[in-house]
């Protein structure tokens, strides 16, 4: 009777085990583990979700899958630090400060853009909100676990990260409408203006606080306003900043009103004109975040260039590559070979850009962006390697679970149509 | 005197422009791998071009007299690419100006050449991302859009770019619009079938009274003899050599139902159809193939619709060449927005990724979008006799690191520079400068 309890008791934790993560060894591929070198025919170990051992010579524990990827490329999952996948709505463009809006009540995680993404090798991204508002929404930071809960894609602890907008998308929107910005200068205004406010809103709730702390009665609690609730936050670093900017002047404004209002601001999306400030960036320590060879489609896109990566590069910003697509996350790798073609910059320094320093971007290097012992298990698994723009993406393992698997994904084992 | 110096060194300036123009008129290529591309690739190969034109290709040719000569060791020598519907001559710059998609649904008679500026930044960034020759188009949001020029990417006038001025009609056969004639694609389908028919009565027309004209003794201008002038009709002449099936006309489609409306209509009016896809086209690949209906492929990096495999759009091209269907790789999105036609080889990239070989991807990117614009006797590929649009990659283009050393465009080094490069120049100093004063 108690073997027969003790058996059903194994079952129902094996079955628990199996809906939450597997243990696995990836067994005989050429290891990228970004901040330790490359490891010829190694394994990977995920237990519990975590890397357990990365090496040449691992001893596999006795019991759990061992995946054969002889030939193949192992890499941490990619990261896109500013992505807008899996989302119903983008941008609340009713008001140009709307910090009230918090990205995760739009997320989808059936969207099947979440898979195209995870058959690019991508396991986490920062979906952002759109770049219609000075002060947008708050950014949501998620694992691509398809088809999962919400809450379970949201990545527990992480400091998310509130968009705000420069240049011309809020001035062009709000300017047509005869409503302010229709300037950069109106851009300045409106942003000063909302964070003074909040600053005002902190000191009459900091004030209410101290006094129901120190055990005062007969207290009224000042009026809760979201808007400024969200600015609060980050006034108190609980929420760091992600800008949308182009420009040059862009750049180096908003990386002031960061400091005048100290303010966490992290990284600077786009970011066209970054090259031509480098040495600002850098002495800021933001990150740079955006796309390699995109240029041109609006007046203040009209100096990207390639090239800039390099003066970036040298003068020591840390650069992340991105989509800022709903579409593009897939292709994070080739734009990161692409980034070769213009620049003479190591191969490994390029692949940290969509992976550990794009882990930094999202304060989760400790947790995701390359392959160490005690990180979540999170691996991609490549046909060549990733630089090499013929490969592709053969397994995308999210915390050991397997979310995308080329043999049971393609079309090639699918007759045409799923 | 110092006026006459001054023009005495303008004079001398110009010579110099002259001579060194003209210098590169002969330039040997040594110990590449020659990619022809339709025969055979040559290993340590030559190549040898005069004249604007490759007038040898082989092992060990020596160097004339007075040729530049570049060495290619563990390089490779490739045909520049060629794109097809892009708007590179007309982009403009943004928030000023920009020279496509005139106001109208039937504007075939609109010639891009008409606005072609040489100046277009996009034109330097384009050619030393290794596409030498592009189709320039009018515009893609009307059903009869317009004439598209193909242009060589070197020179200083807009003629001096100039392969040819009509090279194909384009149609967009769901341009429709709410609340305006056509708003459906029935609609659509009957504004061409109206356009087609007009033409063909308008050309018989024409040439009856030519004809007349010419038996009362009249010039082609009319004249005074009994036959009135002709009056004429510009939207309709732009249609004659379509409806002639003189020049091919192109087909924007989206999806199934347009590339099967399309089909139709190339074959009811016996048209040089081609077909700009981007999706809906796995049904038709035998049909598209039996036809010899050759397709412009823009959908590798189109998201699949929800029912379909997260890989179907990456597998397209190599299932159109398993079919036999004569593809050729789109320049990525026309339009304002699209100044990247040097990514060119990207949807080809993924297609190998997922199928294709790469001759056949390097095939869609060169000789198979000259064919479709009736210019492979010219460029495409490395053979004697053909116009010297060559490219030296440290790669295979397949690969996007791989960088490109020269490009060569009718015979002639262009400069390896652009906005972009002079971008560079300027801020690495910049930045350099104020980071050492620190």
């Amino acid at each position: 009777m108690l073997k027969k309890l003790l058996l059903l008791l194994a079952g129902v934790m094996m079955l628990w085990a199996g809906a939450q993560s597997q243990d696995l060894a990836l067994k005989g591929g050429t290891i990228l583990t970004i901040t330790n070198g490359t490891i010829e025919n190694g394994t990977v170990v995920i237990q519990d979700g975590k890397i357990t051992a990365v090496g040449k010579d691992i001893r596999i524990p006795a019991g759990i899958k061992v995946i054969d990827v002889t030939g193949r490329f192992v890499l941490p999952g990619l990261i896109d630090s500013h992505s807008h996948i899996a989302l119903s709505d983008v941008n609340e463009a009713t008001d140009p400060v709307t910090p009230q809006i918090w990205m995760h009540e739009a997320l989808e995680p059936d969207s099947p853009q979440i898979l195209t993404t995870l058959g690019g090798g991508v396991t986490t991204v920062k979906t952002m909100h759109g770049s219609a508002n000075v002060i947008g929404g708050v950014n949501v930071t998620i694992k691509l676990k398809y088809n999962r809960l919400v809450e379970e894609l949201i990545i527990p602890g992480v400091r998310q990260q509130l968009k705000m907008a420069l240049g011309e998308n809020p001035k062009r929107l709000y300017g047509t409408k005869g409503r302010t910005p229709s300037t950069r200068m109106g851009t300045a205004y409106v942003a000063r203006k909302a964070f003074i406010e909040a600053q005002e809103y902190k000191a009459k709730w900091d004030k209410y606080e101290k006094n129901k702390a120190a055990g005062k009665t007969d207290l009224t609690p000042p009026k809760k306003d979201l808007k400024m609730e969200t600015l609060k936050m980050t006034l108190e670093k609980k929420l760091s900043i992600d800008c949308h900017t182009y420009r040059a002047d862009e750049i180096v404004w908003i990386i002031g009103f960061c400091k005048e209002f100290d303010l966490d601001l992290i990284q600077l999306s786009h970011c066209v004109d970054g090259y031509k400030v480098a040495d600002v960036m850098a002495a800021a320590g933001v990150f740079h975040g955006g796309w390699i060879d995109w240029w041109g489609f609006k007046e203040e896109a009209y100096d990207g260039s390639p090239y800039g990566f390099q003066i970036m590069y040298d003068a020591g910003v840390k650069i992340v590559i991105n989509s800022d697509s709903p579409d593009e996350g897939r292709y994070l790798f080739r734009n990161a070979a692409k980034v070769l073609k213009y620049n003479d910059i190591p191969d490994n320094e390029v692949l940290k850009m969509i992976t550990l320093t794009a882990a930094e971007s999202l304060e989760l290097e400790d947790r995701i962006g390359s392959l160490e012992v005690g990180k979540d298990g999170d691996v991609a698994v490549f046909e060549k390697h990733p630089l090499d723009s013929t490969t592709k993406c053969l397994l995308t393992i999210i915390e050991g679970e397997i979310f995308f698997d080329y043999a049971r994904d393609s079309i090639t084992s699918q007759g045409g149509h799923r | 005197m110092r006026r006459a110096a001054l023009v005495g060194s303008f004079v001398l300036g110009l010579l110099l422009a002259v001579t060194i123009s003209g210098a590169a008129d002969v330039i040997l290529i040594q110990n590449g791998t020659i990619v022809t591309v339709t025969g055979p690739d040559i290993q340590g190969g030559s190549l040898l071009i005069e004249n604007g034109k490759i007038t040898k290709i082989g092992k060990n040719l020596s160097a004339p007299a007075g040729a530049k000569v570049i060495d290619a060791s563990g390089k490779y020598v490739y045909p520049g690419m060629v794109a097809l519907m892009t708007s590179v001559g007309v982009t403009g710059y943004p928030g000023a100006s920009s020279d496509t998609d005139e106001v109208g649904v039937s504007t075939p008679h609109m010639d891009p050449y008409d606005a072609i500026n040489p100046e277009d930044d996009c034109i330097e960034v384009t050619r030393v991302g290794g596409v030498t020759t592009v189709q320039t188009v009018s515009g893609s949001r009307s059903v009869l859009n317009g004439k598209s020029v193909v242009l060589h990417l070197g020179g200083d006038l807009a003629e001096d770019l100039v392969c040819k001025r009509y090279a194909a009609q384009i149609i967009n056969i769901a341009a429709r619009e709410q609340g305006k004639y056509p708003s459906t694609i029935p609609g659509v389908i009957a504004l061409l079938r109206d356009k087609f028919n007009q033409t063909k009565e308008y050309a018989e027309k024409k040439s009856k009274q030519k004809e007349t004209a010419e038996n009362n003794g009249q010039d082609e201008k009319g004249g005074k003899g009994a036959v009135p002038p002709f009056k004429r009709n510009l939207e309709l002449e732009a249609l004659i050599p379509v409806v002639t099936g003189q020049i091919p006309v192109i087909f924007i489609t989206y999806d199934e139902l347009t590339v099967r409306k399309a089909i139709e209509i190339i074959k009811e009016y016996k048209l040089k159809g081609i077909i700009q896809a981007r999706a809906g086209v796995f049904k038709y690949l035998g049909k598209l193939a039996q036809e010899k209906i050759p397709v412009i492929w823009a959908g590798t990096t189109a998201l699949p619709q929800r029912w379909e495999a997260y890989d179907k759009n990456y597998h397209t091209a190599a299932a159109l060449a398993a079919h036999g269907v004569l593809f050729a790789f789109d320049s990525g999105g026309r339009g304002p927005g699209n100044r990247n036609v040097r990514n060119l080889p990207v949807p080809a990239t993924i297609s190998v990724a997922h199928g294709l070989s790469e001759e056949a991807a390097i095939k869609a990117l060169t000789i198979i979008p000259a064919k479709i614009l009736g210019i492979d006797d010219e460029v495409g590929s490395l053979e004697e006799g053909k116009v010297a649009n060559v490219v030296i990659w440290t790669g295979s283009p397949i690969q996007l690191r791989s960088r490109i050393d020269t490009v060569i465009i009718k015979g002639e080094l262009v400069p390896m520079t652009s906005l972009q490069t002079r971008l560079y120049d300027k801020y690495s100093q910049l930045v350099k400068e104020r980071m050492t004063k620190k």
